[in-house]
Protein backbone atom coordinates (compact mmCIF):
# COMPACT_ATOMS: atom_id res chain seq x y z
CA UNK A 1 0.00 0.00 0.00
CA UNK A 2 0.90 3.50 -0.79
CA UNK A 3 2.32 5.69 2.22
CA UNK A 4 -0.77 7.80 2.70
CA UNK A 5 0.61 11.75 2.45
CA UNK A 6 -1.26 13.83 4.98
CA UNK A 7 -3.59 16.77 3.47
CA UNK A 8 -3.61 15.49 -0.17
CA UNK A 9 -7.16 14.42 -1.02
CA UNK A 10 -7.09 10.37 -1.39
CA UNK A 11 -7.94 10.59 -5.19
CA UNK A 12 -4.97 12.19 -5.74
CA UNK A 13 -2.21 9.87 -4.36
CA UNK A 14 -3.03 7.85 -7.00
CA UNK A 15 -3.27 9.80 -10.05
CA UNK A 16 -3.26 13.77 -10.73
CA UNK A 17 -6.77 14.14 -11.00
CA UNK A 18 -6.05 17.14 -13.69
CA UNK A 19 -4.66 14.18 -15.76
CA UNK A 20 -7.53 12.09 -15.02
CA UNK A 21 -10.29 13.66 -15.79
CA UNK A 22 -8.65 15.61 -19.04
CA UNK A 23 -8.09 11.80 -20.29
CA UNK A 24 -11.31 10.78 -19.42
CA UNK A 25 -13.27 13.68 -21.47
CA UNK A 26 -10.19 12.62 -24.59
CA UNK A 27 -11.52 9.15 -24.08
CA UNK A 28 -15.23 10.36 -24.21
CA UNK A 29 -14.29 12.24 -27.51
CA UNK A 30 -12.56 9.34 -29.18
CA UNK A 31 -15.36 7.62 -28.41
CA UNK A 32 -17.83 10.32 -29.54
CA UNK A 33 -15.82 10.49 -33.15
CA UNK A 34 -15.28 6.19 -33.44
CA UNK A 35 -18.90 5.61 -33.33
CA UNK A 36 -20.72 5.09 -36.30
CA UNK A 37 -22.73 7.77 -38.43
CA UNK A 38 -23.81 8.25 -41.94
CA UNK A 39 -20.96 9.69 -44.14
CA UNK A 40 -17.69 9.51 -43.40
CA UNK A 41 -16.90 8.32 -39.74
CA UNK A 42 -13.07 8.70 -39.06
CA UNK A 43 -12.52 5.49 -36.51
CA UNK A 44 -9.10 5.43 -36.85
CA UNK A 45 -9.13 8.86 -35.49
CA UNK A 46 -11.25 8.61 -32.60
CA UNK A 47 -9.65 4.91 -31.70
CA UNK A 48 -6.44 6.67 -31.40
CA UNK A 49 -7.79 9.68 -29.69
CA UNK A 50 -9.23 6.92 -27.28
CA UNK A 51 -6.32 4.47 -26.59
CA UNK A 52 -4.08 7.81 -26.02
CA UNK A 53 -6.15 8.51 -22.88
CA UNK A 54 -6.77 5.19 -21.52
CA UNK A 55 -2.55 4.97 -21.87
CA UNK A 56 -2.36 8.46 -20.10
CA UNK A 57 -4.27 7.07 -17.12
CA UNK A 58 -2.96 3.99 -16.55
CA UNK A 59 0.68 5.78 -17.12
CA UNK A 60 -0.55 8.10 -14.80
CA UNK A 61 -1.55 5.23 -12.13
CA UNK A 62 1.85 3.65 -12.47
CA UNK A 63 4.33 6.85 -12.44
CA UNK A 64 2.31 7.41 -8.50
CA UNK A 65 3.92 4.36 -7.69
CA UNK A 66 6.51 2.73 -10.03
CA UNK A 67 7.15 0.42 -7.86
CA UNK A 68 3.75 -1.70 -7.32
CA UNK A 69 3.20 -1.64 -11.38
CA UNK A 70 1.14 -4.88 -12.36
CA UNK A 71 3.17 -6.59 -14.53
CA UNK A 72 3.40 -6.48 -18.73
CA UNK A 73 0.65 -8.89 -19.33
CA UNK A 74 -2.06 -7.08 -17.73
CA UNK A 75 -1.29 -4.10 -20.05
CA UNK A 76 -1.29 -6.46 -23.37
CA UNK A 77 -4.72 -7.80 -22.14
CA UNK A 78 -6.51 -5.07 -21.01
CA UNK A 79 -5.35 -3.01 -24.17
CA UNK A 80 -6.76 -5.72 -26.52
CA UNK A 81 -10.59 -5.87 -23.99
CA UNK A 82 -10.70 -2.47 -23.90
CA UNK A 83 -9.75 -1.91 -28.01
CA UNK A 84 -11.95 -4.38 -28.88
CA UNK A 85 -14.95 -3.54 -26.39
CA UNK A 86 -14.47 0.17 -28.56
CA UNK A 87 -14.88 -1.99 -31.62
CA UNK A 88 -18.05 -3.71 -30.16
CA UNK A 89 -20.16 -0.54 -29.73
CA UNK A 90 -19.02 1.03 -32.83
CA UNK A 91 -18.84 -1.63 -35.63
CA UNK A 92 -21.87 -0.57 -37.75
CA UNK A 93 -22.14 -5.11 -38.60
CA UNK A 94 -24.06 -6.91 -35.70
CA UNK A 95 -21.97 -10.28 -36.43
CA UNK A 96 -18.30 -8.34 -36.27
CA UNK A 97 -19.55 -6.87 -32.68
CA UNK A 98 -20.65 -9.56 -31.74
CA UNK A 99 -17.46 -11.61 -33.17
CA UNK A 100 -15.23 -8.75 -31.40
CA UNK A 101 -17.21 -8.91 -27.76
CA UNK A 102 -15.94 -12.88 -28.22
CA UNK A 103 -12.23 -11.09 -28.00
CA UNK A 104 -13.61 -8.91 -24.92
CA UNK A 105 -14.86 -12.55 -23.32
CA UNK A 106 -10.88 -13.98 -24.38
CA UNK A 107 -8.57 -10.83 -22.92
CA UNK A 108 -11.09 -10.82 -19.72
CA UNK A 109 -10.12 -14.58 -19.05
CA UNK A 110 -6.49 -13.52 -19.47
CA UNK A 111 -6.79 -11.04 -16.56
CA UNK A 112 -8.59 -13.31 -14.45
CA UNK A 113 -6.02 -15.45 -15.36
CA UNK A 114 -3.23 -12.62 -13.86
CA UNK A 115 -5.71 -12.57 -10.64
CA UNK A 116 -5.21 -16.12 -10.28
CA UNK A 117 -8.73 -16.73 -10.92
CA UNK A 118 -8.08 -19.63 -13.04
CA UNK A 119 -11.24 -21.58 -12.67
CA UNK A 120 -13.18 -18.46 -13.41
CA UNK A 121 -11.03 -17.73 -16.61
CA UNK A 122 -12.03 -20.99 -17.94
CA UNK A 123 -15.69 -21.00 -17.20
CA UNK A 124 -16.09 -17.60 -18.61
CA UNK A 125 -14.34 -19.06 -22.21
CA UNK A 126 -16.50 -21.91 -21.94
CA UNK A 127 -19.83 -20.05 -20.69
CA UNK A 128 -19.35 -17.13 -22.64
CA UNK A 129 -17.31 -17.00 -25.54
CA UNK A 130 -18.83 -20.62 -26.09
CA UNK A 131 -22.26 -20.83 -25.23
CA UNK A 132 -23.89 -17.21 -24.87
CA UNK A 133 -21.71 -15.79 -27.62
CA UNK A 134 -23.10 -18.48 -30.03
CA UNK A 135 -26.38 -17.77 -29.26
CA UNK A 136 -26.51 -14.65 -29.90
CA UNK A 137 -24.49 -15.34 -33.64
CA UNK A 138 -27.40 -17.10 -33.68
CA UNK A 139 -29.76 -15.32 -33.79
CA UNK A 140 -28.19 -12.27 -35.08
CA UNK A 141 -27.68 -14.50 -38.62
CA UNK A 142 -31.50 -15.17 -38.13
CA UNK A 143 -32.35 -11.96 -38.11
CA UNK A 144 -30.51 -10.31 -40.26
CA UNK A 145 -29.71 -10.38 -44.19
CA UNK A 146 -25.82 -9.75 -44.23
CA UNK A 147 -25.03 -8.61 -47.95
CA UNK A 148 -22.25 -10.30 -49.07
CA UNK A 149 -19.91 -7.31 -50.43
CA UNK A 150 -18.04 -5.05 -48.72
CA UNK A 151 -20.94 -2.20 -48.55
CA UNK A 152 -21.61 -0.41 -46.02
CA UNK A 153 -25.03 1.21 -47.41
CA UNK A 154 -26.43 -2.15 -47.91
CA UNK A 155 -26.80 -2.52 -44.08
CA UNK A 156 -30.14 -1.51 -42.60
CA UNK A 157 -30.34 2.25 -41.75
CA UNK A 158 -30.47 1.54 -38.02
CA UNK A 159 -26.97 -0.03 -38.02
CA UNK A 160 -25.73 2.37 -39.77
CA UNK A 161 -25.52 5.61 -37.66
CA UNK A 162 -25.36 6.05 -33.81
CA UNK A 163 -28.46 7.25 -31.83
CA UNK A 164 -27.43 10.61 -29.71
CA UNK A 165 -23.54 9.80 -29.46
CA UNK A 166 -22.71 12.79 -27.53
CA UNK A 167 -25.29 12.86 -24.79
CA UNK A 168 -24.54 9.44 -24.73
CA UNK A 169 -20.35 9.91 -24.36
CA UNK A 170 -21.32 12.96 -22.02
CA UNK A 171 -23.35 10.82 -19.78
CA UNK A 172 -20.58 7.99 -19.64
CA UNK A 173 -17.91 11.05 -18.95
CA UNK A 174 -19.88 11.58 -15.79
CA UNK A 175 -20.01 8.23 -14.88
CA UNK A 176 -16.78 7.22 -15.49
CA UNK A 177 -15.75 10.31 -13.43
CA UNK A 178 -17.65 9.93 -10.81
CA UNK A 179 -16.86 6.03 -10.83
CA UNK A 180 -13.08 6.94 -10.61
CA UNK A 181 -12.84 9.01 -8.16
CA UNK A 182 -14.81 7.00 -5.55
CA UNK A 183 -13.13 3.95 -6.43
CA UNK A 184 -9.55 5.58 -6.39
CA UNK A 185 -10.57 7.29 -2.88
CA UNK A 186 -12.02 4.10 -1.65
CA UNK A 187 -8.84 2.17 -2.37
CA UNK A 188 -6.89 4.72 0.44
CA UNK A 189 -9.15 3.25 2.80
CA UNK A 190 -9.56 -0.44 2.27
CA UNK A 191 -7.96 -2.69 5.03
CA UNK A 192 -4.47 -4.09 3.94
CA UNK A 193 -4.28 -6.74 1.91
CA UNK A 194 -4.15 -9.96 3.97
CA UNK A 195 -1.50 -12.62 2.99
CA UNK A 196 -2.27 -15.55 0.95
CA UNK A 197 -1.05 -18.13 3.90
CA UNK A 198 -4.41 -16.92 5.69
CA UNK A 199 -6.67 -19.53 3.35
CA UNK A 200 -4.43 -21.88 3.76
CA UNK A 201 -6.04 -23.25 7.02
CA UNK A 202 -8.53 -25.02 4.71
CA UNK A 203 -6.03 -27.72 3.90
CA UNK A 204 -7.38 -29.07 7.19
CA UNK A 205 -10.30 -30.31 5.65
CA UNK A 206 -8.74 -32.08 2.62
CA UNK A 207 -7.26 -34.88 4.98
CA UNK A 208 -6.84 -37.46 1.80
CA UNK A 209 -4.91 -35.30 -0.10
CA UNK A 210 -2.35 -34.02 2.80
CA UNK A 211 -2.38 -37.91 3.07
CA UNK A 212 -1.35 -38.86 -0.38
CA UNK A 213 0.82 -35.95 -0.68
CA UNK A 214 2.90 -36.88 2.52
CA UNK A 215 2.59 -40.33 1.56
CA UNK A 216 4.23 -39.88 -1.98
CA UNK A 217 6.90 -37.70 -0.16
CA UNK A 218 7.95 -41.03 1.82
CA UNK A 219 7.02 -39.01 5.21
CA UNK A 220 4.49 -41.20 6.48
CA UNK A 221 5.34 -45.19 6.93
CA UNK A 222 3.04 -47.90 7.44
CA UNK A 223 0.83 -47.53 10.50
CA UNK A 224 1.47 -44.00 10.72
CA UNK A 225 -2.05 -41.91 10.99
CA UNK A 226 -2.83 -38.01 11.02
CA UNK A 227 -3.93 -36.69 13.94
CA UNK A 228 -7.53 -35.08 13.71
CA UNK A 229 -9.00 -32.63 15.73
CA UNK A 230 -10.97 -33.48 19.05
CA UNK A 231 -13.77 -31.05 18.47
CA UNK A 232 -13.89 -31.66 14.54
CA UNK A 233 -13.39 -34.63 13.66
CA UNK A 234 -13.37 -34.18 9.90
CA UNK A 235 -10.30 -31.59 10.27
CA UNK A 236 -6.90 -32.07 10.49
CA UNK A 237 -4.57 -30.83 13.85
CA UNK A 238 -3.06 -28.37 10.81
CA UNK A 239 -0.74 -25.41 11.00
CA UNK A 240 -1.08 -23.35 8.02
CA UNK A 241 1.24 -20.67 9.01
CA UNK A 242 4.13 -23.05 10.20
CA UNK A 243 3.19 -25.77 7.63
CA UNK A 244 3.09 -28.83 9.77
CA UNK A 245 0.62 -31.42 10.50
CA UNK A 246 0.48 -33.73 13.62
CA UNK A 247 0.78 -37.24 12.80
CA UNK A 248 0.64 -40.56 15.18
CA UNK A 249 3.36 -42.60 14.69
CA UNK A 250 2.96 -46.62 14.71
CA UNK A 251 4.78 -46.70 17.71
CA UNK A 252 2.20 -44.49 19.59
CA UNK A 253 4.34 -40.84 19.91
CA UNK A 254 2.74 -38.28 18.00
CA UNK A 255 5.17 -35.51 16.30
CA UNK A 256 4.76 -32.34 13.72
CA UNK A 257 5.47 -33.21 10.14
CA UNK A 258 6.42 -30.21 7.67
CA UNK A 259 4.27 -30.44 4.42
CA UNK A 260 5.56 -30.77 1.36
CA UNK A 261 5.94 -27.24 -0.21
CA UNK A 262 4.20 -28.43 -3.62
CA UNK A 263 0.69 -28.84 -1.69
CA UNK A 264 -1.23 -26.10 -1.66
CA UNK A 265 -4.25 -25.54 -1.77
CA UNK A 266 -5.70 -24.74 -5.53
CA UNK A 267 -8.22 -22.23 -6.73
CA UNK A 268 -10.50 -24.21 -7.52
CA UNK A 269 -10.36 -26.08 -4.08
CA UNK A 270 -10.71 -22.73 -2.55
CA UNK A 271 -13.69 -21.72 -4.72
CA UNK A 272 -15.47 -25.18 -3.82
CA UNK A 273 -15.01 -24.52 -0.35
CA UNK A 274 -16.36 -20.83 -0.56
CA UNK A 275 -19.28 -21.83 -2.74
CA UNK A 276 -20.90 -24.60 -1.11
CA UNK A 277 -19.53 -24.06 2.52
CA UNK A 278 -20.16 -20.51 2.69
CA UNK A 279 -22.75 -19.90 0.05
CA UNK A 280 -24.72 -22.86 0.44
CA UNK A 281 -27.99 -21.32 -1.10
CA UNK A 282 -26.30 -19.64 -4.40
CA UNK A 283 -26.65 -22.94 -5.84
CA UNK A 284 -30.24 -23.42 -5.68
CA UNK A 285 -30.98 -19.90 -6.43
CA UNK A 286 -28.82 -19.91 -9.53
CA UNK A 287 -30.78 -23.13 -10.07
CA UNK A 288 -33.86 -21.31 -9.55
CA UNK A 289 -33.10 -18.20 -11.77
CA UNK A 290 -31.59 -20.64 -15.06
CA UNK A 291 -35.13 -22.78 -15.15
CA UNK A 292 -37.17 -19.81 -14.83
CA UNK A 293 -35.66 -18.34 -17.97
CA UNK A 294 -35.92 -21.42 -19.55
CA UNK A 295 -39.21 -21.37 -19.34
CA UNK A 296 -40.13 -18.08 -19.99
CA UNK A 297 -38.09 -18.45 -23.17
CA UNK A 298 -39.86 -21.59 -23.95
CA UNK A 299 -43.20 -19.75 -23.50
CA UNK A 300 -42.37 -16.14 -25.70
CA UNK A 301 -40.97 -18.18 -28.12
CA UNK A 302 -43.50 -20.34 -29.15
CA UNK A 303 -46.48 -17.70 -29.26
CA UNK A 304 -48.09 -17.43 -32.56
CA UNK A 305 -47.43 -14.01 -33.83
CA UNK A 306 -50.02 -12.12 -35.91
CA UNK A 307 -48.55 -10.30 -38.92
CA UNK A 308 -49.06 -6.53 -40.23
CA UNK A 309 -50.81 -6.28 -42.92
CA UNK A 310 -48.31 -4.40 -44.51
CA UNK A 311 -45.93 -6.92 -43.68
CA UNK A 312 -48.17 -9.54 -44.90
CA UNK A 313 -47.97 -8.31 -48.14
CA UNK A 314 -44.53 -7.81 -48.49
CA UNK A 315 -43.93 -11.56 -47.41
CA UNK A 316 -46.23 -12.71 -49.60
CA UNK A 317 -45.10 -10.34 -52.69
CA UNK A 318 -41.62 -12.28 -51.95
CA UNK A 319 -42.94 -15.53 -51.68
CA UNK A 320 -44.47 -15.22 -55.14
CA UNK A 321 -41.54 -13.71 -56.79
CA UNK A 322 -40.21 -17.58 -56.28
CA UNK A 323 -36.78 -18.37 -55.51
CA UNK A 324 -35.03 -17.23 -58.78
CA UNK A 325 -33.28 -14.71 -56.40
CA UNK A 326 -35.01 -11.32 -58.14
CA UNK A 327 -37.35 -10.84 -54.79
CA UNK A 328 -35.64 -8.61 -53.36
CA UNK A 329 -34.35 -6.59 -56.15
CA UNK A 330 -37.62 -5.17 -57.99
CA UNK A 331 -40.14 -2.75 -56.18
CA UNK A 332 -43.51 -4.15 -55.82
CA UNK A 333 -46.84 -2.82 -56.23
CA UNK A 334 -48.03 -2.37 -52.82
CA UNK A 335 -51.93 -1.77 -53.27
CA UNK A 336 -52.76 -4.21 -56.20
CA UNK A 337 -50.60 -6.89 -53.74
CA UNK A 338 -52.30 -6.11 -50.60
CA UNK A 339 -55.32 -7.79 -50.90
CA UNK A 340 -54.26 -10.63 -52.69
CA UNK A 341 -51.89 -11.18 -50.17
CA UNK A 342 -54.43 -11.15 -47.52
CA UNK A 343 -56.51 -13.79 -48.56
CA UNK A 344 -53.82 -15.73 -49.31
CA UNK A 345 -53.51 -15.02 -45.78
CA UNK A 346 -56.74 -16.51 -44.72
CA UNK A 347 -55.81 -20.00 -46.12
CA UNK A 348 -53.00 -20.46 -43.79
CA UNK A 349 -53.24 -22.25 -40.61
CA UNK A 350 -51.58 -20.01 -37.21
CA UNK A 351 -51.30 -16.49 -39.90
CA UNK A 352 -47.78 -17.65 -40.98
CA UNK A 353 -46.09 -18.17 -44.01
CA UNK A 354 -44.25 -21.14 -44.99
CA UNK A 355 -42.82 -21.83 -48.10
CA UNK A 356 -45.94 -23.70 -49.46
CA UNK A 357 -47.50 -21.27 -49.17
CA UNK A 358 -46.81 -20.25 -52.97
CA UNK A 359 -49.38 -22.61 -53.84
CA UNK A 360 -52.00 -21.78 -51.55
CA UNK A 361 -54.11 -19.27 -53.50
CA UNK A 362 -56.18 -21.45 -55.08
CA UNK A 363 -56.63 -23.77 -52.64
CA UNK A 364 -56.60 -21.86 -49.92
CA UNK A 365 -59.94 -20.33 -51.04
CA UNK A 366 -61.82 -23.91 -51.64
CA UNK B 1 9.55 -14.69 -16.81
CA UNK B 2 8.21 -16.29 -13.46
CA UNK B 3 8.64 -12.73 -12.31
CA UNK B 4 6.59 -11.81 -14.46
CA UNK B 5 4.20 -13.99 -15.12
CA UNK B 6 3.08 -14.35 -11.37
CA UNK B 7 0.11 -16.75 -11.76
CA UNK B 8 -0.76 -17.66 -8.11
CA UNK B 9 -1.10 -21.25 -8.97
CA UNK B 10 1.14 -22.13 -6.16
CA UNK B 11 0.86 -20.30 -2.64
CA UNK B 12 2.81 -17.96 -1.28
CA UNK B 13 0.81 -15.27 -3.39
CA UNK B 14 2.32 -11.88 -2.48
CA UNK B 15 -0.66 -9.44 -1.28
CA UNK B 16 -1.50 -7.00 -4.14
CA UNK B 17 -0.59 -3.27 -3.71
CA UNK B 18 -3.51 -0.67 -3.91
CA UNK B 19 -2.26 0.50 -6.87
CA UNK B 20 -2.14 -2.78 -8.80
CA UNK B 21 -5.73 -2.87 -7.79
CA UNK B 22 -6.69 0.64 -8.96
CA UNK B 23 -5.59 -0.17 -12.27
CA UNK B 24 -7.57 -3.63 -12.41
CA UNK B 25 -10.50 -0.94 -11.48
CA UNK B 26 -9.77 1.64 -14.15
CA UNK B 27 -9.94 -1.43 -17.17
CA UNK B 28 -13.02 -2.39 -15.13
CA UNK B 29 -14.71 1.04 -14.55
CA UNK B 30 -13.90 2.29 -18.33
CA UNK B 31 -15.43 -1.22 -19.91
CA UNK B 32 -18.26 -0.57 -18.01
CA UNK B 33 -18.75 2.96 -19.53
CA UNK B 34 -17.87 1.91 -23.19
CA UNK B 35 -21.56 -1.03 -22.52
CA UNK B 36 -22.98 2.11 -20.97
CA UNK B 37 -22.39 4.70 -24.45
CA UNK B 38 -23.07 1.44 -26.49
CA UNK B 39 -26.57 0.84 -24.69
CA UNK B 40 -27.91 4.34 -25.32
CA UNK B 41 -26.14 4.76 -28.80
CA UNK B 42 -27.21 1.56 -30.91
CA UNK B 43 -30.00 1.17 -32.14
CA UNK B 44 -30.19 -2.02 -32.70
CA UNK B 45 -31.74 -4.52 -30.13
CA UNK B 46 -29.29 -7.24 -30.15
CA UNK B 47 -25.98 -5.41 -30.13
CA UNK B 48 -27.67 -3.42 -27.30
CA UNK B 49 -28.11 -6.36 -25.50
CA UNK B 50 -24.79 -7.58 -26.25
CA UNK B 51 -23.37 -4.22 -24.64
CA UNK B 52 -25.22 -5.29 -21.19
CA UNK B 53 -23.40 -8.53 -21.33
CA UNK B 54 -20.46 -6.01 -21.43
CA UNK B 55 -21.50 -4.19 -18.38
CA UNK B 56 -21.49 -7.38 -17.12
CA UNK B 57 -17.95 -8.39 -18.25
CA UNK B 58 -16.54 -5.35 -16.07
CA UNK B 59 -18.23 -5.96 -12.88
CA UNK B 60 -16.95 -9.74 -13.17
CA UNK B 61 -13.59 -8.10 -13.54
CA UNK B 62 -13.75 -5.29 -10.81
CA UNK B 63 -15.37 -8.35 -8.44
CA UNK B 64 -12.24 -10.75 -9.32
CA UNK B 65 -9.95 -7.66 -8.84
CA UNK B 66 -11.38 -7.56 -4.94
CA UNK B 67 -11.33 -11.04 -4.29
CA UNK B 68 -7.72 -11.25 -5.51
CA UNK B 69 -6.76 -8.09 -3.49
CA UNK B 70 -8.43 -9.63 -0.06
CA UNK B 71 -7.50 -13.46 -0.74
CA UNK B 72 -11.53 -13.78 -0.76
CA UNK B 73 -12.84 -16.18 -2.51
CA UNK B 74 -16.28 -14.70 -2.14
CA UNK B 75 -15.65 -12.10 -5.22
CA UNK B 76 -15.15 -14.94 -7.81
CA UNK B 77 -18.07 -17.17 -6.19
CA UNK B 78 -20.15 -13.54 -7.09
CA UNK B 79 -18.65 -13.83 -10.66
CA UNK B 80 -20.45 -17.48 -10.86
CA UNK B 81 -23.86 -16.05 -10.14
CA UNK B 82 -22.94 -13.52 -12.76
CA UNK B 83 -22.89 -15.92 -15.48
CA UNK B 84 -25.58 -17.15 -14.66
CA UNK B 85 -27.47 -14.23 -14.90
CA UNK B 86 -26.17 -12.92 -17.83
CA UNK B 87 -26.89 -16.86 -19.53
CA UNK B 88 -30.65 -16.19 -18.18
CA UNK B 89 -30.55 -13.05 -19.65
CA UNK B 90 -29.44 -13.73 -22.83
CA UNK B 91 -32.28 -16.94 -23.09
CA UNK B 92 -34.89 -14.64 -22.21
CA UNK B 93 -33.93 -11.22 -24.84
CA UNK B 94 -33.14 -13.33 -27.34
CA UNK B 95 -36.45 -14.80 -27.22
CA UNK B 96 -38.15 -11.48 -26.87
CA UNK B 97 -35.89 -10.34 -29.84
CA UNK B 98 -36.80 -12.86 -31.55
CA UNK B 99 -40.61 -12.75 -31.06
CA UNK B 100 -40.09 -8.57 -31.37
CA UNK B 101 -38.27 -9.48 -35.08
CA UNK B 102 -41.37 -12.07 -36.23
CA UNK B 103 -43.97 -8.98 -35.84
CA UNK B 104 -42.32 -6.17 -37.46
CA UNK B 105 -39.19 -7.47 -39.29
CA UNK B 106 -36.86 -5.11 -38.21
CA UNK B 107 -34.54 -5.14 -35.35
CA UNK B 108 -34.71 -1.02 -35.01
CA UNK B 109 -35.19 0.08 -31.63
CA UNK B 110 -37.78 2.57 -33.44
CA UNK B 111 -40.07 0.22 -34.33
CA UNK B 112 -41.35 0.14 -31.43
CA UNK B 113 -41.78 3.39 -30.76
CA UNK B 114 -45.16 3.54 -29.94
CA UNK B 115 -44.24 1.94 -26.35
CA UNK B 116 -42.40 5.04 -25.25
CA UNK B 117 -44.53 5.47 -22.00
Amino acid sequence: MEPSREGVPLVEQLVNPFLLYGAIALGGIGVCVALPRRGVSPQAIGALLAAIAGAAVLIGLGLGAPEALPNIHFYIFSAIALGSALRVISHPRPVYAALYFVLVVLSSAGLYLLLSAEFMAFALIIIYAGAILITYLFVIMLATQSPTEDRLDMLADYDRAAREPVVATGAAFVLLAVLTTLLFSGIGQLPEPRDAMAREGLMAELPRRVESSLRGDDLLNRGDELVYRADEPWALELDAVERTVLVRRATGEVEAVGLPDDLRLRNVESLAFNFLNEHPATIEIAGVILLMAMLGATVLSRRQVELDEDLKAAQASKLRLGPGGGGAAQPVPKAPERGDAASTQRGLPGGRFSSGGRDAPGGGQA
Amino acid sequence: MQDVLTLAQAGGTPPMAGVTLAHYLFVSAAMFALGLVGFLVRRNLIVMFLCTELMFQASGIALIAFARYHMEMSGQTFVIFVLTVAAAEAALALALVVLLFRRRDSLSTEAWQEMRG
